[in-house]
């Protein structure tokens, strides 16, 4: 049992080192993009985005609103954001997430999440 | 701050939310608040519905027609009449069998330029929405199939039906277009306000042009009333005593959708009372006083709902800004029904 651990261990050192490696290529790789919602709109009504991207929902408005993914398998609800605060969120999956205010029913954009 | 975020499941990482700067936003002079209010040119209709004459003529014969309803006496008009601001000027609606129901009858004035529908937004169309009343229960009761024998078996409706969508059998979605055709022709027509947004000084009095200062500023009004509909068909909890969840049905996961209600525009609110979406406040004045106060306070309720400390005279001045919102209707002839 030991001599496995052992050799599971300096099997899956190198493995975890290549694993992080890998993630800190695809976290350089990882592009960031801000949505913007001055005057009642989402900055963009369509985003193209790679798998492990961040989209930062920033409230440059001088109101409350709501940021709803309402795509299932894909759901997120970062409740009421007064103005001036942003918050990421990384799309992991390939998807089309449909966002929307839940305050506002104006607000809507389409986020098309690809590998 | 983030208030009641729900974290997501693993497609989707939802970080922390952050203060950030952002730059303060101007205040606007009474030239561009007022400019935001202009009316629009043309009446919206969408590409999947467009206006003819003969389709809005027949869908308002439909809306006016009380053979829509299962006991024969209830048409769209009787909840929404123009000879109340196109609402039934009751605290709540009255449906099937005199049921008294659980909201006020909204009006349907400028509904073509509503985004969603309805006062908790169930209906994402105006054709989906004139369908509702007709088949729900407690409102005209009448199965669309039963609708659709009774329409066919009247023998002046084929051919109106026929001018509107040349096609050989009356069908559901047919009745839907009509009748939200006719809806969207319902505007709110020119009031005192208009004449001043574009230009007549004299068109309203001082006190109204302060009112709609405060309107736009101090009172908070505008932040949902915006636009010459004065509504942004948001949905907001205004701490209202009502056990009625509202849009909260539809969003149970937004915790500010509980007790939410889409906002109202206000043309022609003199003439709208009662108020609220359940009718609980009988005059306007009774209205401001709520939004002075700011109502019951409940994690639901919207920030922008809070103590206002409005004077006398403000309150005063929005009032009679409200009344410059009234026209001098001209009155809504009734259709010669199809036997």
């Amino acid at each position: 049992m030991r001599e496995f651990i052992r050799s599971t261990r300096q099997f899956t050192i190198p493995t975890i080192a290549a694993f992080l490696l890998g993630a800190a290529v695809a976290s350089a790789l990882a592009a960031e993009h801000t949505i913007r919602q001055k005057g009642k709109v989402f900055s963009a009504a369509e985003l193209a985005v790679k798998k492990g991207d961040t989209i930062v929902f920033l409230n440059d408005d001088n109101i409350t609103h709501n940021v709803l993914s309402i795509t299932a398998g894909n759901d997120f609800n970062l409740g009421a954001i007064g103005p001036g605060n942003s918050t990421p969120v990384t799309f992991t999956k390939a998807a089309v997430v449909d966002i929307i205010c839940a305050i506002h029913p104006g607000m809507k954009m389409q986020v098309k999440v690809s590998e | 701050m983030a208030v009641n975020a729900t974290r997501s499941d693993a497609n989707v990482i939802v970080g922390t939310t952050r203060a950030v700067e952002i730059p303060k936003q101007a205040d606007q002079s009474i030239d561009q608040l007022r400019a935001a209010y202009r009316r629009p040119k043309v009446i919206p209709f969408p590409k999947s519905n467009p206006y003819t004459p003969e389709k809005a003529q027949l869908g308002k014969i439909l809306y006016f027609d009380t053979r829509l309803s299962a006991a024969n006496v209830l048409s769209c008009a009787s909840c929404h009449s123009p000879a109340y601001g196109w609402g039934d000027g009751q605290p709540r609606g009255v449906g099937h069998n005199m049921r008294v129901l659980g909201r006020r009858s909204p009006t349907i004035i400028n509904a073509a330029f509503g985004l969603v529908f309805m006062w908790d937004g169930r209906a994402a169309t105006l054709e989906q929405q004139a369908l509702g009343p007709i088949q729900a229960d407690v409102e005209m009761n009448l199965p669309l199939d039963a609708l659709l024998a009774r329409l066919k078996a009247l023998p002046e409706y084929g051919p109106l039906f026929k001018a509107a969508f040349a096609e050989p059998e009356i069908t559901a979605p047919q009745i839907a277009n009509a009748i939200a055709t006719y809806e969207r022709t319902v505007v709110s027509a020119r009031a005192p306000f208009d004449a001043w947004i574009e230009g007549d000084e004299k068109a309203i009095s001082d006190t109204a042009k302060r009112g709609f200062v405060t309107f736009n500023t101090k009172g908070n009004c505008a932040n949902c009333h915006s636009g010459w509909n004065f509504t942004d068909d948001s949905f907001h909890d205004i701490g209202l005593p009502s056990e009625d969840i509202g849009r909260g049905k539809f969003l149970p996961s937004v915790v500010k959708m509980q007790y939410a209600f889409k906002t109202p525009g206000l043309r022609e609110i003199a003439r709208r009372g009662p108020y609220m979406h359940d009718g609980s406040v009988s005059t306007l004045e009774a209205v401001v006083e709520h939004y002075d106060k700011g109502g019951i306070e409940r994690p639901s309720r919207s920030e922008l709902m809070k103590p206002l400390r409005l004077s006398t005279q403000e309150k005063s001045d929005l009032l009679a800004f409200l009344n410059t919102l009234t026209s001098t209707l001209v009155p809504t002839t009734v259709p010669v029904l199809p036997r």
